[in-house]
């Protein structure tokens, strides 16, 4: 079966500097990944890759089997949504008009919102709890109201594969925990994911697999039990000896509860 | 005055709760209404009143006017009423356009220079090609769409700052060129050749003054503005992705770059149509779009309508005012949107401040 995305000898830097070197991975239908590693290591331009925002240097990123090379934005955006980290609206748009971004790829130059349209916006904000917050300007969100609209508005796309770069940034502990349950529910409902996180500490449970970028190593995948080794952990985010334990006990905390 | 304009509202719009769409149908109507009363007014009012009750008599009873009463209405205020909206409707849509491209509700095509540039373009076109005129006002036109586009690229190119236009690189960059384009057009005058049209149409530019244009005229400008209008449909929507950032558009599948040029390229159709028939008219393009943000939001699908409709009214008005109120002399229209426009640039620019609206 062919895979829903594909990274085949990827690589890819800004200038001189190297940033993913000979990535291959493989992400199946209703797949759910986090994407871990240290500050700049390129989880982010792993994502961007992955949404076609950018172009590998070489080898190349599939799509259900196509190079995303070949595939205009507008189509590869109907089966793939990325919600990036910072927005910044200048104007007061309202949560819906936001929300409403997300049907642009499949609007015709001279038309408007059809009903379809208005029905995938419709789930889209009940899925991230999002329907009572629609009149209101994005701008006064708070943070983790403003990640559920812009989540709202990858699912908006009505993505195949949706991909989150840091959700949980930025949210305090309560509205951390919200968010990995919306990300379980959405995993749920049969879409793929592919998250980038820090707090390692959310991992279990929620994501079915874990691939560690380091900048010595390059990817490592596994499950989480797999992954979150403090061993393996300390090689990739290079924290001194003497931080260990307090990693471990960490991880370890958290699994025990998850168990 | 925010609080004004949301008492305005609440009067206007009695269930605030109504769905964005039902308000704007209501504002369109009322824009529609207020357009037909304020042309029928302005064609009346002048040196020769013409009663409304003449009109309408003349209308429904084909009891005609007479000779001199056709020749005002038809050879003079019509002529001048089309020109008033035809240019309020194209600077404001155009304003509309460059605050979108901007992501900055500041821009306006006065504020930005690009007026500037068509006054030039639109000034060489008379001095330099009056001579060999070879589509008399075709040209003319044409020039001030090269000039407003040149202008406008320098001050995109010198405002933008790592994918943003601050307020203040803004209004610095639009400020110095288009001060350094006026005064290139007087300079011109050193060519004028006739010594006499050619500087007194260079005057009236400056001042922004609605002269009387021949039928012509008007159906160039015209056609410019029809295609302008047609031609932003697609942009508004784009315009609204681009507003959440470029990386976000580039995702959604918006080409940016020709998006961007495609706003460049229909906004400074819209100015060199407005510059061409009224020179240098200034604010409106800031006045009328921020007023229906004010009423509407900022979706600019539904605010390309009404921005063109309240346009064509508010300059309308203005226009009637400039040629009646000291009466038998004529005050340049520009005078007055400056009155009313500048003050109003100047609240903006507090407001936002305050707020960091940017």
């Amino acid at each position: 079966m062919t895979p829903l995305l594909e990274f085949v000898e990827t690589s890819f830097s800004y200038g001189d500097r190297l940033v993913l070197r000979g990535i291959n991975a493989t992400i199946s239908d209703q797949e759910s990944i986090t994407l871990v590693g240290p500050n700049g290591v390129g989880k982010t331009t792993l994502l961007r890759l992955a949404a076609g925002t950018l172009l590998p240097e070489a080898g190349e990123v599939r799509l259900q089997g196509q190079s995303l090379e070949h595939i205009k934005q507008r189509t590869i955006a109907r089966s793939v949504a990325l919600v990036p980290q910072n927005v910044d609206v200048p104007f007061a748009f309202t949560v819906e008009q936001v929300v409403e971004q997300g049907r642009t790829p499949f609007l015709r130059m001279f038309g408007g919102l059809q009903p379809a349209d208005r029905e995938a916006i419709d789930q889209a904000m009940e899925l991230t709890d999002t329907r009572s917050l629609r009149g209101r300007v994005f701008n006064q969100l708070s943070g983790g109201e403003r990640q559920r609209v812009k989540i709202a508005l990858g699912l908006a796309q009505q993505p195949k594969l949706l991909l989150l770069d840091e959700p949980t940034q930025h949210l305090d502990i309560g509205r951390q925990w919200e968010m990995v349950d919306l990300i379980r529910s959405l995993s749920r409902k049969g879409i793929a994911i592919l998250a980038s996180m820090h707090d390692l500490t959310l991992i279990e449970g929620t994501f079915s697999s874990v691939w560690l970028l380091s900048h010595d190593e390059g990817m490592r995948k596994g499950t989480p039990e797999e992954i979150l080794q403090a061993e393996l952990l300390e090689r990739a985010f290079k924290y001194s000896p003497r931080h260990r334990s307090l990693v471990e006990e960490r991880i370890r905390g958290r699994r025990e509860r998850v168990v | 005055m925010a609080r004004e304009i949301a008492g305005i509202r609440a009067a206007v719009f009695s269930d605030a709760d109504t769905p964005g769409c039902l308000r704007h149908r209501i504002l369109a109507s009322l824009l529609i209404f207020l357009l037909v009363i304020a042309i029928l007014f302005s064609l009346g009012v002048g040196a020769v009143d013409v009663p409304l009750k003449t009109m309408a008599r003349a209308l429904v009873s084909r009891e005609p006017l007479s000779a001199d009463q056709r020749a005002i209405i038809f050879g003079i205020r019509l002529p001048r009423i089309l020109a008033a909206t035809l240019i309020g409707s194209a600077l404001s849509v155009s304003g509309l356009l460059f605050q979108g491209l901007f992501l900055n509700p500041l821009a306006d095509p006065y504020v930005i220079g690009s007026s500037g540039g068509a006054v030039l373009g639109a000034s060489l076109g008379v001095f330099l090609l009056s001579s060999f005129s070879i589509a008399g006002f075709g040209a003319t036109a044409l020039l001030a769409f090269v000039g407003a586009i040149s202008s406008i690229l320098l001050v995109y190119s010198l405002a933008r700052v790592q994918g943003r236009t601050p307020v203040v690189t803004l209004l610095l960059a639009g400020f110095a060129v288009s001060t350094m384009l006026s005064y290139s057009s007087y300079f011109l005058e050193v060519l004028d050749r006739d010594f006499g049209t050619g500087l007194r149409v260079l005057a009236s530019w400056l001042h922004g003054t609605i002269a009387q244009p021949s039928w012509a005229q008007l159906a160039i400008v015209g056609v410019m503005v029809v295609f302008g209008l047609i031609a932003s449909v697609p942009l508004a929507r784009r315009l609204n992705t681009l507003s959440l950032g470029e990386e976000y558009a580039t995702l959604l599948g918006i080409p940016v770059q020709q998006t961007r040029m495609a706003v460049i390229v229909v906004g400074s159709l819209l100015t060199a149509a407005a510059v061409a028939l009224g020179g240098l008219i200034s604010f409106v393009g800031l006045v009328v779009p921020h007023m229906m943000r004010m009423l509407l939001g900022p979706d600019h699908t539904r605010l390309l309508p009404v921005t063109a409709l309240a346009g064509a009214v508010f300059l309308l008005l203005t226009d009637t005012l400039a040629r009646t109120v000291i009466a038998p002399a004529e005050l340049s229209v520009g005078v007055l949107t400056a009155f009313i426009g500048g003050p109003f640039f100047l609240y903006l620019l507090r407001r936002t401040k305050q707020e960091t609206l940017l």
